[in-house]
């Protein structure tokens, strides 16, 4: 197998570091070509945006919205002020491709926030950055340095007219904060909390004005698309699926790491055996949670599929931040449940109601279950509806996806988790 | 136009109605708890989605506003379910751990969450009891909060910033352990409150009420050795008999004098009658500083929740307080003087109490600077409390008046409880004390109504008198800043509660906009048939001057009736 390689490419250290003698080499400005940036800015942004829309890049945060779109309509805002926002709070369980990307191509991430900013008619753009993330936070901190004493940012970039300052913003800590409208609150000073769509943060967003959020890695994606042009992006992938994915792989097996796959050309099960050499001292793979901790897990039977978007639609999960845990047969279920669970609860913000009372509920019935060893009928039941009224009346996509795994493993392995049942699990 | 199609029904609404609005104009009332009119929109407690057809998701109704050939379901099966799943889920950490928290809750007749309940068919509850163990805030002179019965719906943060324009409370921490509280969680006696009890009015759960002084009440009616004298604000009297099922601005003056004598007062004054002495005492004040170029505009302060207000953020401005203690302590300080004198009663055996739509007069009680006027003091809610325990059928006793000496007041005094109403008493004593000529028309109009600023010119012979009227602690903010920015007023009446007294904090609940203008109409009908309506004509306040403080503004009337301000920190 070989990876395809778009985002990766300039990167030949590739997890060196990992436990090594000598952390990788600080990415320098003066080695770095800025020749697509420069091309970007000699297009029309609406030739841009139609590169962008023509290679039908989803935004690769978790949500899947065409970035193309997006910017589309952000260029169609009339406003004074635009913004262009990267969002770099990366929180969700097991992701950890936009780490990679800052630490070691901060570069290309800078060339597609300022790409995308001048898409929209943005002149201020802000990066938002996971608190704990103090390596990428100084390696980034440096590049936007570097870039303004080089004309990269400010007045007039590289002689094109067009102006931008940027910003780097460091994150609290708050999982919430990845969602996009809590993002901007927190930016504005005010409390991380989601904020009632419509109006969307296109229409008014930071400091009411018409806003682009993107992710890191959809960014970085825009560059590679400019560079290469839509059509070659275009031809990689599957109809539903363009491109390749940024994948994390983590779990129960011998090599993780950050992986490029090109979307539809391996499946779930070649990716875990063959880029993640397979779990680890040759324990029984039990499931894989694709997207991170708010999407559903696939059952190792379910894996032999084409990694896409439209075959995980298909097969009841979502690509979601591409973060792939592989969870062996050790485990017991029920910690499992109980730490997600805890995860949610605690991350939740605390606004609307089915949310904070209803993951505060499941956690307090997942430990009564933890520690009678098994579901009654009627708690499965009771979890359930509290899952499906969390998931129809949340006031954002953190606690709609925040019941999707434990919703998951009751409907995968009822009889495991039943008390009485038959426990086939080795718990 | 767009037109919906909202449980069958077919109709046609402006752009930006809201899905709530629109089930209104069908008769459909969808339940709700975070939403509260007059206040920012939260979308919090999703108990108002509404299924979409076409929509998999539910959208709140609150925030969702109507497209064109939208199909609403209000009460689809997954919206029930929903709805049920979600107020089941508000309930379990409601500290409901049965101890009959319910029965001995401040809300335990109006709840919302019970309302709630009834109207989404609560039928079982599946989930255990959360206990929180939060410790309640007792700290304020005024209002009670117990934090285990918030369910965090923010209304109390809005009405406190976006009505009054203080803003103490703030949400902290996330998740479930999300709670309100104020800066640093320092306790509502601690910071910038102004004790007008809005919030107790925003809430729709026993998460707060004022603090309680009827079982102190109690114990001394019950004490024979105690002389206990209780009086009764403008503003009772027409919202009191809500708490027994009459409609708002039902009169009650003489079934409360009479409910009060069984409950075992001795005596039974009428704040009103130091309202008309307020007036005397003001007016010479505010023609005094007009003609002796003093510090103008003259501001109002009979509001203690004003008080606090202008004390915590204008303080510049204090000067311009008129020095009048407020009709509260002025009763109760004449109460242990002249009335004590004239009846030989010794000062220290009176008990004072007053009844008050109000919640900061119990801090202004107890400010040093007037302590002992007056010893407690009652909302119109703890009144109907103890009438309650007293299991009288208050509407049906006989009425019985005021008791003498100071139980007389003119219609002027009456319309004290409503915002306008110290100005358009103040002008009918005014006008003739400075003209010597009689009023012809008592009705200032310009100054009645709900509206948040009024603004008029009233020629007193040679005098263009330029005024103000206020209620609502936000419009007196815009008011300061105006003032700031260099508008010119002689007088200027500021009350804390929107509408004024009549909307106070210590009123039956619910107050709204709606109810309170039913209690300000019954102030100016009481007004209106009364063939007393100017403060200086009252003869008990003829007497008390004669007998006793001689002239108004006298030695002894400062002593007695004026006090003074403090700077306090933001």
């Amino acid at each position: 197998m070989e990876e395809k390689i778009l985002l990766k490419e300039g990167i030949d250290i590739d997890l060196k570091g990992r436990g090594g003698d000598t952390p990788p080499a600080e990415p320098n400005i003066n080695e770095y070509d800025f020749f697509v940036l420069e091309e970007a800015l000699n297009l029309d942004r609406e030739e841009i945006i139609e590169q962008i829309k023509e290679a039908y890049l989803k935004g690769r945060g978790g949500a899947g919205f065409p970035t193309g779109l997006k910017w589309e309509m952000a260029l169609a805002e009339e406003a004074e002020q635009k913004y262009m926002i990267c969002n770099a709070d990366e929180a969700e369980t097991g992701t950890f491709k936009d780490r990679y990307l800052l630490e070691n191509v901060p570069f290309k991430v800078l060339e597609g926030i300022i790409i995308g900013a001048y898409a929209i008619g943005a002149e201020q753009a802000y990066i938002y950055m996971r608190g704990e993330y103090a390596r990428p936070r100084n390696v980034f901190s440096k590049a936007i340095e570097e870039a303004y004493k080089q004309g990269l940012l400010g007045e007039d970039i590289l002689g094109s007219g067009f102006n931008l300052e940027l910003r780097l913003i460091k994150g609290a800590g708050a999982y919430i904060c990845g969602e996009e409208t809590a993002l901007l609150n927190s930016i504005e000073g005010k409390r991380g909390r989601s904020r009632t769509k419509p109006p969307y943060p296109i229409q008014k967003g930071l400091f009411d004005q018409p806003t682009a959020v993107n992710n890191v890695e959809t960014l970085a994606s825009c560059r590679e698309i400019i560079r290469i042009g839509a059509k070659e992006y275009k031809s990689l992938g599957t109809k539903e699926s363009r491109g390749t994915k940024l994948v994390c792989l983590s779990g129960d097996i011998w090599k993780p790491g950050v992986y490029e796959v090109e979307f539809g050309q391996v499946t779930i099960k070649e990716i875990v055996e063959e880029y993640g050499g397979g779990t680890r001292d040759d324990a029984q793979l039990k499931f894989i949670i694709p997207g991170g901790a708010s999407t559903s897990i696939l059952p190792a039977e379910k894996l032999d599929i084409p990694y896409c978007y439209e075959t995980l639609a298909q097969a009841g999960s979502s690509v979601g931040s591409g973060a792939i845990i592989v969870v062996d047969d050790s485990h017991n279920l029920f910690d499992l449940m109980v730490t997600v669970s805890r995860f949610f609860m605690d991350e939740t913000c605390g606004t609307c109601f089915p949310c904070k009372e209803g993951n505060r509920q499941v956690n307090h019935i997942l430990n009564k279950v933890a520690d009678k060893g098994g579901f009654s009928k009627e708690e499965v039941e009771i979890v359930k509806s509290i899952g499906r009224t969390i998931y129809l009346s949340a006031r954002c996509g953190l606690g709609q996806t925040s019941l999707n795994f434990i919703y998951s493993i009751l409907k995968n392995y009822p009889d495991e988790v039943l008390l009485g049942g038959d426990k086939h699990g080795k718990d | 136009m767009v037109k919906i199609n909202i449980d069958g029904q077919e109709l046609e609404l402006e752009a930006g109605t809201t899905i709530l609005e629109a089930a209104n104009e069908v008769q459909v009332n969808i339940p709700t708890l975070c939403y509260l009119e007059d206040l920012s929109v939260y979308g919090g407690c999703r108990l108002c989605v509404v299924e979409i057809i076409g929509e998999e998701m539910l959208r709140p109704a609150c925030t969702t506003e109507i497209e064109d050939d939208m199909q609403i379901k209000t009460h689809s099966k997954k919206v029930r379910e929903v709805r049920r799943n979600i107020f089941e889920l508000i309930i379990s950490s409601h500290d409901i751990d049965c101890k009959l928290n319910c029965l001995t809750c401040a809300r335990s007749t109006n709840c919302e969450l019970r309302d709630v309940g009834e109207q989404i068919d609560m039928q079982e509850m599946r989930l255990d009891a959360i206990e929180r163990n939060y410790v309640d805030d007792s700290s304020s002179h005024s209002i009670v909060r117990k934090p285990n019965k918030c369910i965090a719906c923010t209304r109390c943060i809005r009405k406190c910033e976006e009505v009054q324009g203080v803003g103490i409370f703030t949400k902290a921490n996330r998740g479930p352990e999300t709670v309100i509280t104020t800066f640093k969680d320092r306790g509502m006696g601690n910071v910038d409150c102004t004790n007008c009890g809005q919030c107790i009015q925003a809430c729709p759960t026993g998460a707060l009420h004022e603090s309680y002084h009827y079982n102190s009440v109690w114990h001394f009616l019950n004490d024979s050795s105690k002389f206990v004298v209780v009086q009764t604000a403008p503003a009772v009297r027409v919202a009191l008999s809500e708490g027994f099922g009459e409609q708002p601005g039902t009169v009650a003056t003489g079934q409360m004098v009479a409910a009060l004598r069984r409950l075992g007062f001795d005596r039974v004054f009428d704040t009103n009658f130091t309202a008309d002495l307020t007036i005397m005492e003001e007016g010479h004040e505010l023609i005094d500083r007009i003609q002796n170029d003093g510090q103008l505009p003259m501001f109002t302060s009979c509001s203690p929740g004003w008080i606090k207000f202008i004390e915590h953020f204008y303080p510049e401005y204090l000067d311009n307080l008129s020095t009048c203690k407020s009709p509260q302590q002025m009763l109760g300080a004449v109460t242990k003087s002249y009335y004590a004198e004239q009846q030989g009663i010794p000062p220290e055996d009176i008990v004072v109490v007053s009844v008050m739509p109000c919640t900061a007069k119990k801090f202004e009680s107890v400010r040093p600077e007037m302590d002992k006027d007056v010893d407690f003091v009652l909302t119109t809610r703890e009144l109907i409390r103890m009438i309650k325990e007293f299991s009288l059928d208050m509407m049906n006793l006989a009425e019985e008046p005021y008791d003498k000496l100071m139980g007389t007041s003119s219609g002027a005094a009456d319309i004290f409880g409503a915002s306008g109403g110290v100005m358009e008493a103040a002008l009918r004593t005014a006008y003739e004390v400075i003209t010597e000529e009689e009023l012809e028309n008592l009705d200032f109009t310009a100054v009645r109504g709900t509206n948040g600023i009024k603004e008029a010119e009233v020629e007193i012979g040679d005098l263009t008198l330029k005024a103000a009227v206020v209620s609502g602690l936000g419009n007196a903010k815009e008011l300061m800043e105006r003032i700031e920015a260099g508008a010119e007023y002689h007088f200027v009446e500021i009350m804390a509660c929107p509408g004024g007294c009549a909307g106070g904090g210590g009123q039956p609940i619910p107050t709204n906009q709606e109810i309170v203008e039913q209690r300000l109409n019954s102030l100016y009908e009481i007004d209106k048939h009364k063939s007393l309506r100017k403060s200086h004509q009252n003869p008990e306040i003829k007497q008390i001057y004669a007998e006793y403080l001689g002239e108004p503004g006298s030695e002894k009337a400062h002593e007695l009736l004026h006090t003074s301000y403090v700077v306090r920190n933001i």
